[in-house]
C-alpha cells in the first residue's frame, strides 16, 4: 500500500529523483566539523520555531511589551522554556554562524566552484547580527531600551547619512513606540523572508556544487 | 585559477566523491547527533540559566549603563578607542573595511591552493580578527562587569515612569506648597486615579519627593541607594534624617557601616535638595507627619503668615509664655495640667483653659505626656522647647509649604458642613456622635465608636477618606464616595473628615465598645431605614440608587431575582453583597418589604378598580381595535375578556402575576412582546388593570 502510494506519487512528483539528488548524492569522506553547517540550520529553525510561538503572546507595543513578555515567561504553559531556548538560540546562533564560517576560511572551501555559497553565507551572518539587533529590543527591558539607544546613535556617527539613518531606524529622534514596531516588523517580517531566500540559495548551490573536500597537503 | 587548474580541482573532486559515503545515512547521522547535542544544551540553558528580564525600560533612568549582547562587546569596546571626532573609525569605518574583505574573500585569495599551510596570509589574517575579538570582549567584560544581579536601580525613577509619566511626560511642574501626597493618593483632579488603591503610602511620599526634587533623588540613589531601600527613609523624622544627613560618617547608626565622609562631599544645595526628597515640601504631609503627633490633625490657627513663620522656625524658643503661678491658684494649676495630659479627666478645665490658654495655643491642648511636665510647664512658663526648633531643620521649601497648609486648612474647616453630612449619612449606623451602636445591617454585630481618640490617632486622613469613599462591604458599609457610586463628592468626604479630626483632641466618646446596649432583633423596616434608605430614599423614591417603589421596578424583577440582587450585590455599583452581612431571612423580609414599599406607594386609590367603570373604557380604545372581530382574545365584554384567547383564560383572578393579560400590558411575557404593539399603556391604566385583576376580577 505504502509502495504503492510512493509510487503513485513519484509518477506525479519525481520526488525519488528529488530524494536521490539530497540524501544519496555521494560526499567526499569529511570530519565533525562539517557538521557545524547543518547545526546552524538547526538552531535557526528552533529560532523559527520558537518565535512563531513568541509571537502569540508578544504584544509590540511599549504599554505591553514587557508585560507580555512578564506574561510569557511566568504565565503561559512553558513559556518559560520557550523564552529561554529562543534567547539562547541567538546566541547559539552566532556563535555556530561564526564557527562554521571559520570552518569555511580554513579548509578554503570559499573557493572555485563555491564563491557564491561564500557570498550568501556572508548575507545570511548579517542577517544573523541583524536578528540579534533588532531582537534585543523587543523585551522592552531596561537592557534592551539603552542597549538600542546606543546602538542606534552609533550609526548616526556615519558621515552625511547618519542622522537620516537614525532616523530610519527610531522612526523619528527618539527611541518611541514607533522604534519598537519597526524592530518587531524587521524582526519576525522583513529578517525571516530574506533568510528563506539565502537559506533556500545556500543549500541550493551545497547539494548541486558538492561540499568540499578536506584539502590534502598538496593541495 | 587558471582553466586547467578549475579541471584539475574537478576532476580531484570527483575522485573524492567516489570513494565517499552516501550523505544519507552517514553524514545525516553525525549532524543529527551534533544537532541534538545543540538542542540538549539549549534545553539545559533555557532551565538552568533561563532568558534574562531586567525592570521595566525606563526612559528617564539615565543612569543606567548599557550593554549590548555579549556578542557585539567587542564592537562597543572598539568604540572605546577612538573617542571623540575619531568614533566614525571604529564605528563605521572599521567594520565596513572588515565586511568587505570578508566578501571579497574568494576574489582576494585565488590561487588555487587550499590546505591552510599553502594559505598563510589568510589564515594569519583570519587568526588575528578572531583572536581580537576575543580579547577585546574579555577586555570589555573585565572593564565594565555586567551589573550586580540586585537591580537596586533608581527605583522610585521606575515607579516614576511607570506610573507617573504615560500622562505626564518626563518630569512635572508642581506650584510649591501643593499637597501633592493626597493629590497622588485621591487622583484629585481631571482623569487622574486615586493612586492609594495601588502604591503604598511610602511609594507616594517617595513619589511626592521625586517630582519635587528630582535632584534630591539622584543624590539618594548615589549616596544612599547601595544601603537604604527609599521607602525605609521616606517620609522619616526628620529630626533624624537631619542629623543623619549632618553628621555622615559620624551619625551614630553610620558608625558600622563602611561610609566615606560624604558630609564633605555633598555641597549644603544638595543637602537641601536631598532632604526635600526625602520629605516632600508638602504642607499636609509634612503637618501630618511633624506636627500632628502633638498639635492633633485639625489645624486651627489664626494668625498672620510672618507669625506662623516665626513660630514654626523658632520652634519651642518662640514660647513666651507668662508664669502662671503667679496669677492661678496651685488648684486651678493642677486642673490645667490634668486637663492637657488628658481633657476628659478634667472637663471642668476647658473655661480654664479657653480663657488663659486658647489666646495663644487655639483650641488645640498642647499635649503632654505626664502631669508633672505640664505642671512645670504651665506654673513656669517662658520657653520649654517642647517643639523643635524647625527652622534648624526644615529646609525652606518645606518651611513655606509647611506654612501655607497651616494657614489654608486653618481656614476651610467645614466642621459645620460635615456635621451636616454627618448627620444625613453616617448618624444612622454610626450614632450622632461616632459612638456606634448595633449594626442595623448585621444582627448582633456591634458598631465600634469612630470618634475615639484611639481610633482617630491609628487612622490618617487618606485611611479615613477611602472608608467613606469605598464602604467596608465586610462590614456591611457600602461605598459612599461617588467615584464607587455612593452619594457623596470629594470635598463632602473633606468635610466629614474634617469633622471626625475635631473629635480627636476632645473625642466624645471615650467608652469602650462592650457597653453598648445588647443587640436586638432587626427588623426589614430597620435594615431599610438605617441602610437601604441611603441610597434609595426612605420611601423608596430613589436618590444615587434606582428607585424602589415604583411599578416599573416592581415589574421588572421577581423575588428571587431581588433576593439575588441583594444577596450578591451588583458589580460596579455601591451596591455591596449584602448576602455576606444579612441572614436570608432577612433578605427575605427586606424583599417583601420593598415589595410593600411600590404597594403602598402606587395605590393611593385602595377603592375597588371597577370593570365598567375603569377598564372596558382603556380596553374599547387601546386594545378592541384588533382584539375583537379577529379571532383570538376578544376585548369587547366581560364574558370575552375571562375566556377568549387562544391561551385562555388570560386573566387569573386574584393574581396579576400569573395573568397572561398583565404581562402582555407589562412586557414580562416569556418570548413575548408587548401590548399594545404602540407603546406601554400609562402607568396609571396599567395598574387599573392590575389592581381589578388583584382584586378578583369582578364584573363590576
Amino acid at each position: 500500500m505504502a509502495s504503492r502510494l510512493a509510487n503513485w506519487l513519484d509518477e506525479r512528483l519525481a520526488w525519488r529523483q528529488v530524494w536521490d539528488a539530497i540524501f544519496l548524492r555521494k560526499v567526499p569522506k569529511i570530519n565533525w566539523l562539517f557538521t557545524l553547517g547543518s547545526a546552524t540550520l538547526f538552531v535557526g529553525v528552533n529560532q523559527a520555531v520558537t518565535g512563531i510561538l513568541l509571537t502569540l503572546y508578544y504584544v509590540p507595543t511599549p504599554d505591553h511589551a514587557y508585560n507580555s513578555v512578564q506574561y510569557i515567561t511566568t504565565e503561559v504553559t512553558a513559556g518559560w522554556l520557550i523564552r529561554g531556548l529562543h534567547h539562547w538560540g541567538a546566541s547559539a546562533l552566532v556563535v555556530l554562524t561564526v564557527l562554521h564560517m571559520l570552518r569555511v576560511i580554513f579548509h578554503g572551501a570559499y573557493k572555485y566552484p563555491r564563491e557564491v555559497t561564500w557570498w550568501t553565507g556572508v548575507g545570511l551572518l548579517l542577517i544573523v547580527i541583524g536578528f540579534g539587533f533588532t531582537g534585543y529590543l523587543l523585551p522592552w527591558d531596561q537592557k534592551a531600551y539603552w542597549a538600542t539607544t546606543v546602538g542606534t546613535r552609533i550609526a548616526e556617527v556615519t558621515p552625511v547619512i547618519g542622522n537620516w539613518i537614525l532616523r530610519i531606524m527610531r522612526g523619528g529622534e527618539e527611541l518611541s513606540a514607533v522604534t519598537l514596531a519597526r524592530f518587531f516588523g524587521v524582526h519576525i517580517w522583513v529578517l525571516p523572508a530574506t533568510v528563506l531566500l539565502l537559506v533556500g540559495a545556500h543549500l541550493y548551490l551545497i547539494i548541486h556544487i558538492g561540499i568540499s573536500a578536506v584539502p590534502k597537503r598538496e593541495e | 585559477m587558471k582553466e586547467e587548474e578549475k579541471k584539475e580541482y574537478l576532476e580531484r573532486y570527483e575522485e573524492e566523491k567516489k570513494k565517499g559515503v552516501p550523505f544519507y545515512p552517514n553524514i545525516l547521522f553525525k549532524d543529527a547527533i551534533v544537532s541534538l547535542i545543540m538542542f540538549v544544551a539549549l534545553l539545559g540553558l533555557a532551565f538552568f540559566v533561563g532568558a534574562p528580564l531586567e525592570e521595566r525600560a525606563n526612559p528617564a533612568d539615565t543612569s543606567y549603563t548599557p550593554r549590548p549582547e555579549w556578542y557585539f562587546l567587542f564592537l562597543f569596546q572598539l568604540l572605546k578607542y577612538f573617542p571623540g571626532r575619531l568614533e566614525v573609525i571604529g564605528a563605521i569605518v572599521l567594520p565596513t573595511i572588515a565586511l568587505l574583505l570578508l566578501a571579497a574573500l574568494p576574489l582576494l585569495d585565488r590561487s588555487a591552493r587550499r590546505h591552510f599551510s599553502s594559505r598563510p596570509l589568510v589564515i594569519a589574517g583570519s587568526s588575528i580578527v578572531v583572536v581580537g575579538i576575543i580579547v577585546l570582549t574579555v577586555l570589555s567584560v573585565v572593564e565594565a562587569p555586567p551589573p550586580a544581579e540586585t537591580t537596586q536601580g533608581d527605583q522610585v525613577a521606575a515607579l516614576y515612569t511607570e506610573n507617573c509619566a504615560p500622562c505626564h511626560g518626563p518630569s512635572i511642574s508642581v506650584p510649591m506648597g501643593t499637597n501633592l501626597h493626597s493629590v497622588i493618593a485621591l487622583g484629585k483632579h481631571e482623569d487622574m486615579p486615586a493612586w492609594n488603591a495601588d502604591l503604598t503610602s511610602d511609594e507616594i511620599d517617595a513619589l511626592a519627593g521625586f517630582i519635587q526634587s528630582p535632584g534630591g533623588n539622584q543624590l539618594f540613589t548615589q549616596y544612599c541607594g547601595d544601603c537604604h531601600e527609599v521607602s525605609d527613609l521616606v517620609a522619616g523624622d526628620l529630626l533624624e534624617l537631619r542629623r543623619a544627613i549632618d553628621l555622615g560618617a559620624e551619625y551614630d547608626a553610620h558608625d558600622d557601616a563602611d561610609i566615606s565622609d560624604w558630609s564633605q562631599e555633598i555641597t549644603a544645595e544638595q543637602r537641601t535638595s536631598l532632604l526635600n526628597f526625602l520629605a516632600a515640601p508638602d504642607g499636609q504631609r509634612l503637618f501630618a507627619l511633624n506636627c500632628s503627633s502633638c498639635h492633633g490633625r485639625s489645624v486651627a490657627y489664626s494668625g498672620d503668615q510672618s507669625d506662623l513663620e516665626v513660630i514654626i522656625s523658632q520652634g519651642g524658643l518662640h514660647l513666651d509664655m507668662p508664669p502662671w503661678r503667679d496669677a492661678l491658684e496651685a488648684s486651678q494649676l493642677d486642673a490645667l495640667a490634668r486637663y492637657v495630659v488628658d481633657p476628659s479627666s478634667e472637663p471642668g478645665a476647658t473655661d480654664l483653659f479657653a480663657s488663659y490658654c486658647a489666646a495663644c495655643h487655639g483650641e488645640r491642648v498642647p499635649q503632654s505626656e505626664n502631669f508633672d511636665t505640664a505642671r512645670e510647664a504651665i506654673a513656669t512658663g517662658g520657653a520649654h522647647e517642647l517643639m523643635p526648633v524647625w527652622g534648624e531643620i526644615l529646609t525652606s521649601e518645606q518651611l513655606a509649604a509647611l506654612v501655607n497648609y497651616t494657614l489654608d486648612a486653618a481656614q476651610g474647616a467645614g466642621i459645620d458642613f460635615g456635621q451636616q453630612l454627618f448627620a444625613q449619612n453616617c448618624a444612622s449606623c454610626h450614632g450622632d456622635f461616632g459612638e456606634g451602636g448595633p449594626n442595623p445591617a448585621l444582627q448582633g454585630d456591634i458598631i465600634a465608636p469612630i470618634s475615639t481618640a484611639e481610633y482617630l490617632t491609628t487612622r490618617d486622613d487618606v485611611t479615613l477618606r477611602a472608608i467613606i469613599s469605598q464602604g467596608q462591604p465586610n462590614f456591611g458599609m457600602s461605598p459612599f464616595g461617588s467615584a464607587y457610586g455612593g452619594p457623596l463628592d470629594d470635598d463632602e468626604i473633606d468635610a466629614i473628615v474634617a469633622l471626625m479630626r475635631s473629635w480627636e483632641d476632645n473625642p466624645p466618646v471615650e467608652f469602650p465598645p462592650e457597653v453598648v446596649v445588647p443587640p436586638v432583633p432587626l427588623s426589614a423596616e430597620d435594615i431599610y431605614d438605617a441602610v437601604c434608605s441611603q441610597c434609595h430614599g426612605p420611601a423608596g423614591e430613589g436618590l444615587v440608587g434606582p428607585e424602589l417603589a415604583g411599578e416599573a421596578f416592581a415589574s421588572m424583577y421577581s423575588d428571587q431575582e431581588l433576593f439575588a440582587i441583594i444577596d450578591r450585590g451588583r458589580e460596579t455599583t455601591a451596591m455591596i453583597a449584602w448576602g455576606e452581612i444579612l441572614t436570608s431571612e432577612q433578605i427575605d423580609q427586606l424583599v417583601f418589604f420593598i415589595r410593600g414599599l411600590s404597594e403602598s406607594q402606587d395605590t393611593p386609590t385602595p377603592s375597588a378598580a371597577s370593570f365598567s367603570n375603569d377598564v372596558v373604557p382603556i380596553l374599547q380604545a387601546k386594545c378592541a381595535v384588533c382584539h375583537g372581530s379577529l379571532g383570538g382574545w376578544n376585548a369587547d365584554g366581560y364574558e370575552n375578556v375571562m375566556t377568549t384567547g387562544d391561551n385562555a383564560p388570560v386573566v387569573i383572578p386574584g393574581d396579576p402575576q400569573e395573568s397572561l393579560l398583565a404581562q402582555w400590558l407589562l412586557g414580562t411575557v416569556p418570548q413575548g412582546g408587548l401590548m399594545p404593539p404602540s407603546g406601554m399603556l400609562p402607568q396609571d391604566e396599567i395598574r387599573l388593570i392590575l389592581d381589578w385583576i388583584a382584586e378578583g376580577a369582578l364584573d363590576n
